[in-house]
């Protein structure tokens, strides 16, 4: 096991409000454990709650590479792993040819393009690895993730095993637009991400957006709350509660009122139909105490 | 560190958890086990919290997991922490409010009642279960050994699969992209020269079919039917999805899995409360889009609806709903067993409002419509 800079879930939860991160208790526990045990975390929540910013801020604070993977349709191993560089290889043979010897060595390690999951074998504990929205690509790179995370080795036939001395960090995302196997489950530390309390949410515009006054950050803290829990098809994360507040500071509004709302709302709404619910109904969101401030 | 008694009763919670049918095995169990021994002291917070990472991996999970642990650990402060969890999967389980019904359908359906009843004993009279009859006989007039036969016909109804091109790449023969990792490698063989040439192309692959059935009375017979459908559909090798509706929505994929479609649509009839609530197709709808829009189970789908249109809800919602629906699914098919009859017009508001966001539109009433159903699919 690799030394951590913390020895308590408590000290944990410190360090990452530290790098302006405040999760709550279930998600600083999942963490800790996951870095304890050296097991995957496997994030699953609505887009905009934080999931790829959990890896982004403990590499920060482990002082760590990150090392991110997207996942994409059709992703697949020269993608994700190692690729050879063959127009590099084509150049040796025609330069060998020209000099008259045999091309050798064309599987050197010169030739050798590193993606992101070689590089977290090579990097070890020294690396966060994201693997980010992992739901969009297919079965069949989810069955092949299973093997690499299984072992933390990579073995290149021409060059030989390169495996981890001990493992990184992983942290896997997806958004859930499918399900993710099983088997591939078993093997992660799991966590669904919420949104975050009222309470928690103002802090944490207040500690990412820290020139927005706490009135105006609880105000639209609250509008935000009270949005997620209207008809809209996309519901607004912590990210667009963030974005909304900035707009909102920017413009100079001391306090959400209907006219502010209404010339920010696409800071937090990016449907159009979405949109104009809420501008139909925004008396609801706006509520009166907040406009008269 | 826990003493060896310990172990035991947390290896006993995770028993609890699978008495109570979450899959937790032993691997999970043992990686529960680890996480308390790092988290010690363990209070009851971060117990829970261990056992949250550990033992479950589907937020669906999480209420069946709170229940279990209150009941082998005892209840007590915890609740309060839990109950924000499910706020996104109630929401589309909001008990609807009763509406009554505005349609002008009343009319077509009585007649096609009658127009059946007579066929039915016309075709008594002349054979007793012909398969050629049987084909053309409406569902919801067949007696239990007709619909077992049907059930059987359906089963084994030939369905074109939908595909799709798929981003992944797959070796070829077709000339469409050259594959220069795979010619270089065989061209090491012949001192660099690229004597054998390969190719990739894009691989196809197959479209989910989502079926979305009407089980309020009047539609059961052919939602069953439809059932049958779904397993014809799983054996050609189609990914299926099925969610039934009244006045709100359930997922029935997991009852696919008993492969006897009878038993399957008891098990729904027994999850589904609302058989006399009448319908509410755009609330449903509205449902089925909010949780699962973002599925890949749902994009660019073959989305098979089926009901009579009889709605009980507001038109509008369900005409900028089944909108929704048309510009997330491949094709939207709406089966409409009351089209079986050549009276039928779709003039009840809820159809009427439907109907410029539908593909195609087909009866679906009888074995032979079903068959007509099967070839639409894969176009």
């Amino acid at each position: 096991m690799t030394a951590l800079p913390f020895s308590t879930v408590e000290e944990l939860a410190a360090g990452l409000r530290q790098h302006l991160y405040l999760p709550d208790r279930g998600l600083t526990t999942s963490i800790y454990l996951a870095l304890s045990l050296d097991k995957p975390l496997l994030l699953e929540g609505e887009a905009g709650v934080g999931k790829t910013e959990v890896a982004k801020v403990l590499a920060e604070m482990l002082g760590r590479n990150l090392i991110r993977l997207q996942c994409y349709e059709g992703i697949d191993a020269s993608q994700a792993l190692y690729e050879w560089d063959y127009s590099r290889q084509l150049l040796a043979i025609r330069a060998s040819d020209a000099a008259g010897a045999a091309a050798t060595d064309l599987f050197g390690p010169q030739f050798l393009v590193e993606r992101p999951l070689l590089a977290a074998c090579r990097a070890g504990s020294g690396a966060v690895l994201l693997i980010d929205e992992l739901d969009r690509a297919d079965d069949e790179f989810e069955a092949f993730l299973l093997e690499v995370l299984a072992e933390f080795a990579v073995t290149i036939p021409e060059i030989g095993r390169i495996a981890a001395p001990a493992p990184p960090a992983v942290i896997i995302t997806s958004n859930r637009t499918r399900d993710l196997h099983d088997a591939l489950k078993r093997r992660c530390l799991y966590h669904w991400i919420d949104h975050p309390s009222l309470e928690r949410e103002v802090e944490i515009v207040r500690v990412r957006a820290p020139h927005v006054a706490e009135p105006l950050a609880r105000e639209v803290a609250q509008a935000v709350a009270r949005l997620r829990n209207m008809e809209v098809a996309k519901r607004p994360g912590v990210a667009e509660t963030i974005d909304w507040s900035n707009s909102l500071a920017f413009l100079g509004a001391p306090h959400l009122d209907n006219e502010a709302a209404e010339a920010t709302l696409g800071a937090v709404i990016k449907d159009h139909e979405d949109f104009e619910y809420v501008r139909r109904h925004i008396d609801d969101v706006v509520e009166d105490d907040a406009g008269r401030g | 560190m826990p003493a060896g008694d310990d172990y035991a009763h947390l290896v006993g919670f995770g028993r609890e958890l699978r008495a109570r049918g979450l899959p937790v095995g032993t691997g999970r169990i043992l990686n529960f086990c680890s996480a308390t021994r790092v988290l010690a002291p363990v209070d009851r917070r971060s117990l829970y919290w261990a056992g949250r990472a550990t033992l479950i991996s589907r937020p669906e999970d999480a209420e069946l997991f709170d229940n279990a642990f209150g009941a082998y650990f005892g209840r007590s402060e915890l609740d309060e922490t839990m109950s924000s969890l499910f706020d996104w999967l109630d929401r589309t389980h909001r008990p609807a409010d009763e509406t009554t019904i505005e349609g002008t359908d009343a009319g077509a359906v009585a007649g096609f009642a009658e127009a059946d009843e007579a066929a039915g004993d016309a075709n008594i009279r002349m054979v007793a279960s012909g398969t050629e009859m049987l084909r053309d006989k409406s569902f919801d007039t067949l007696t239990e050994e007709e619909r077992n036969h049907a059930a059987l016909l359906i089963r084994h109804l030939k369905l074109s699969v939908p595909l799709r091109t798929a981003r992944r790449l797959r070796p070829s023969v077709k000339a469409r992209r050259f594959d220069l990792p795979r010619t270089l490698r065989s061209s090491l063989r012949t001192q660099g020269e690229p004597f054998r040439r390969a190719y990739r192309d894009r691989r196809r692959k197959v479209r989910p079919l989502v079926l979305v059935l009407d089980v309020s009375g009047s539609m059961s017979a052919y939602s069953r039917a439809l059932m049958q459908f779904a397993f014809a559909a799983i054996s050609a090798g189609q990914k299926v999805e099925v969610f039934c509706f009244g006045t709100h929505l359930t997922r029935v994929t997991r009852a696919l899995s008993t492969r006897d479609p009878d038993a399957a649509l008891q098990e729904v009839a027994a999850t589904v409360q609302d058989w006399d609530g009448g319908t509410r197709i755009g609330e449903s709808l509205r449902g089925l889009l909010d949780e699962y829009g973002q599925h890949v189970a749902l994009r660019r789908a073959v989305v098979v609806l089926c009901s009579d249109g009889l709605d009980r809800g507001d038109p509008d919602v369900l005409a900028a709903q089944m909108a929704r629906l048309g510009r997330l699914a491949w094709r939207v098919i709406w089966v409409n067993p009351l089209k079986g009859s050549p009276l039928y017009q779709p003039l009840a508001r809820g159809m009427a409002a439907a109907l410029p966001h539908i593909d195609v539109f087909l009866p679906g009433h009888n074995v032979a419509s079903l068959e007509a159903l099967g070839k639409v699919l894969g176009q």
